[in-house]
């Protein structure tokens, strides 16, 4: 396969992006050109632009929602293309989409919320016993994740009782029981109160440090993009530019 | 009022204890032939309904087929069942299980359509296959609607499993056929008040399950239980293919085609008469049970004397009817519209409590007497609504005429009915058939109809069937 510009760093790279573009479904043309795009284990971004920009078009096509429409996508250094092999489709699993609220199942108690990030890994038949006899270990590794979100007890608690910060933490929680390499949050602190905001942005962003996963979050606000990002993007007119902080995109984008 | 006066035969009804002793078998057979059904009939359709929500390939044809089961009546599959697995609750059983089987599985779709899309998406996203989304997001999300629609149908149920007994498929609804043939009102008279009291019981019982839902879990066993139970002795496949074999082609014979217009008319008319006078009656009867435009002396009595008209089904009625009045579609008539009257007086009275109140208070200020108040206020706001459940109504009695005249209150039902009884199972199946295009049809114009004139359809659970 052709190498499609893709550069001797790129394998080093969490996500690599080249020429790629994305749209909603039932758009043909592309709408969102976001060109060329490296992150390197640990980065965090942050993707601001006006509501309609295009941004959670964007997260989506990276989370695996919408199909791609442009370009050429690299996860970990392997080449994703549209139909995906059962290497890839596991590969795929690690890439976890954090929303804004309201994605997570209420009736729900908190652990299965949050072990519902590892239906990837089990069977159908391992799913259906969890409901009915969740084992020690995997209550144990539900408390683990819920720990590093400081949800240290709500284990139990129905998921539908929780405030909007708690319910933003539960989904971070199943994101990283995913195991991600690349963690996609959607504006996740839109709807909540600015000293919640700032304890899930400092979160999230600790975490992927800590753990090398590469993270890309949009988000309303400059300022808190500033203050916890390593790198600011901005989609401009359907296009993905550098906002502020050293820009490391390579200036001339090759055209697909 | 000869009916009517006919009715008074069946006063006082037997209460000795040895008498309602000898009754415990077959209230315990209905008991049983509803819980088994609703076992079966759950137990097929969560995963039916689950493969229709989730559009997995062979959905629509799937839900075309539901749809299209669903509109032959429990009682025809009862006639039908009876000849495949011979006389008894085992036939009820399985008939019931059928209808409502494809009528519950068809509502759990609709209902789990509409689960919220965000946390379903995010669980595809985390990787999880189609039948773990299901069984952490589908439903629970819709966890708490599926059981309160599960338990009104469980209700539901009950009534239709003495119905199912009436053509020989077991319980009390055999007994009540036994003892009106025997022209032994006193008892019928027993038996109609065991019923209501065992729908009120299980009207109570519905609500303890809305509000913890693990009752359900209690009943499983039971329903285990009784399918075992009831499952036909003798049942034989090779058997009951071959009488299936027998079925094939349906066909009316040449004296029965001349016959048909007046047999679909006699339907027609038995449903239009019984659902206009229900109308006349529960126009006087609604006003004067609702709470806010009647005195409580008078909308108390009015209540529960609805409430009795309609805690009895059409078919019981109808059973009753025709013991006195004879075979015909007179009775059906009437069974119709004393049910049926029951029914809307409830939904109208209902209409003109919740007709919006500040408009009225407007008029009430205008110094307008409570009459034109009446007139020019709650009369006209709730007429829509009204309107709309009489049309409900008149459907859905349509459907009910078709099965009465299993019981002889003539039209197409009689004939099936006719044709079962001299073995005559071609016959039969081609009536089954002309049953199932008349309710498909009626089905359709129904629904055109709401869409023309956009009236509300009638909410599952609001509406007393």
């Amino acid at each position: 396969m052709k190498a499609a510009g893709f550069g001797r760093d790129a394998a080093s790279a969490v996500l690599s992006l080249r020429s790629f573009g994305a749209a909603p479904l039932g758009v043909d043309r592309v709408l969102v050109d976001v060109g060329d795009l490296d992150l390197w284990p640990g980065e965090c971004v942050a993707l601001t632009g006006p509501s309609g920009s295009g941004k959670t078009t964007f997260l989506r096509t990276l989370g695996g929602q919408l199909p791609p429409r442009a370009g050429h996508m690299r996860l970990a250094g392997q080449e994703l293309a549209q139909a995906a092999t059962a290497q890839q489709r596991t590969l795929l699993r690690r890439i976890a989409l954090v929303a804004q609220q309201h994605d997570l199942v209420e009736p729900l108690p908190v652990h299965a919320n949050v072990m519902a990030g590892a239906l990837g890994r089990w069977s159908n038949l391992h799913a259906l016993r969890y409901l009915i006899r969740p084992s020690a270990e995997e209550l144990a590794d539900a408390e683990a994740a819920l720990e590093l979100v400081g949800l240290a007890g709500k284990l139990r608690e129905p998921t539908g009782r929780l405030s909007g910060g708690e319910q933003q933490r539960v989904a971070i929680a199943r994101a990283l029981v995913q195991a991600p390499i690349l963690l996609l949050a959607d504006e996740p602190v839109a709807s909540l109160d600015p000293r919640t905001a700032n304890a899930v942005l400092g979160l999230i962003t600790r975490l992927a440090r800590e753990r090398g996963m590469g993270l890309i979050c949009s988000l309303h606000q400059p300022r808190l993009a500033e203050r916890y990002f390593d790198r600011v993007l901005e989609l401009r007119d359907g296009r993905l530019e550098a906002a502020a902080i050293g820009d490391s995109r390579s200036a001339a984008p090759e055209r697909a | 009022m000869r009916p009517l006066e006919l009715l008074l035969d069946f006063l006082p009804p037997d209460l000795s204890p040895a008498y309602l002793l000898a009754l415990a078998p077959a209230v315990l057979q209905t008991i049983g032939l509803a819980v088994g059904a609703m076992f079966l009939a759950f137990c097929a359709s969560l995963p039916l309904g689950v493969v229709a929500a989730l559009r997995l390939p062979g959905a629509r044809a799937l839900l075309a087929a539901l749809g299209a089961l669903r509109a032959i009546p429990d009682l025809t599959l009862a006639v039908l069942f009876v000849v495949l697995l011979g006389l008894g609750p085992g036939a009820g059983l399985f008939a019931l299980a059928l209808y409502y089987a494809a009528g519950v599985a068809k509502m759990f779709a609709d209902i789990l359509r509409t689960a919220p899309e965000a946390p379903l998406r995010a669980l595809r996203t985390a990787g999880a296959s189609r039948v773990q989304v299901a069984l952490f997001g589908l439903l629970p999300l819709k966890r708490s609607d599926l059981i309160s629609y599960a338990s009104y149908e469980f209700e539901c149920a009950l009534r239709a499993s003495v119905v199912v007994g009436a053509v020989g498929g077991g319980g009390l609804g055999s007994e009540l056929v036994g003892s009106l043939a025997a022209l032994d009102f006193h008892r019928a008279a027993t038996q109609i008040l065991v019923l209501v009291l065992l729908a009120a019981a299980f009207d109570a019982g519905a609500t303890q399950v809305r509000r913890d839902p693990r009752w359900l879990l209690a009943l499983m066993p039971v329903g285990l239980f009784a399918v075992i139970a009831y499952a036909p002795r003798m049942f034989a496949l090779g058997h009951a293919l071959e009488v299936f074999g027998q079925m094939w082609p349906p066909e009316i014979p040449a004296t029965a085609w001349a016959k048909l217009p007046r047999w679909i008319w006699e339907t027609v008319w038995m449903a239009a008469a019984g659902t206009g006078g229900a109308v006349a009656v529960a126009l006087v009867a609604g006003p004067a049970s609702a709470r806010n435009l009647a005195p409580a002396w008078i909308a108390w009595p009015v209540r529960r004397l609805m409430e009795l008209l309609r805690a009895v089904p059409e078919v019981v009625w109808g059973l009753v009817l025709i013991a006195v009045v004879g075979v015909g579609p007179v009775a059906g008539a009437w069974a119709l519209g004393i049910h049926s009257a029951g029914c809307l007086a409830r939904l109208f009275g209902d209409c003109l409590e919740n007709a919006p109140v500040a408009p009225q208070r407007a008029l009430a200020s205008t110094g307008a007497s409570r009459m034109s108040v009446f007139a020019y206020g709650a009369a006209p706001l709730a007429a829509g609504p009204m309107a709309a459940h009489a049309l409900f109504r008149f459907e859905w009695n349509l459907r009910m005429a078709t099965v009465l005249g299993v019981i002889g209150a003539g039209g197409v039902g009689q004939a099936l009915y006719e044709a079962q009884q001299l073995f005559f199972y071609r016959q039969m199946l081609a009536y089954i058939v002309l049953t199932w295009l008349i309710i498909s049809a009626v089905d359709r114009a129904g629904e055109l109809v709401r869409r023309r004139y956009t009236l509300a359809p009638a909410l599952i659970g609001a509406d007393p069937v």
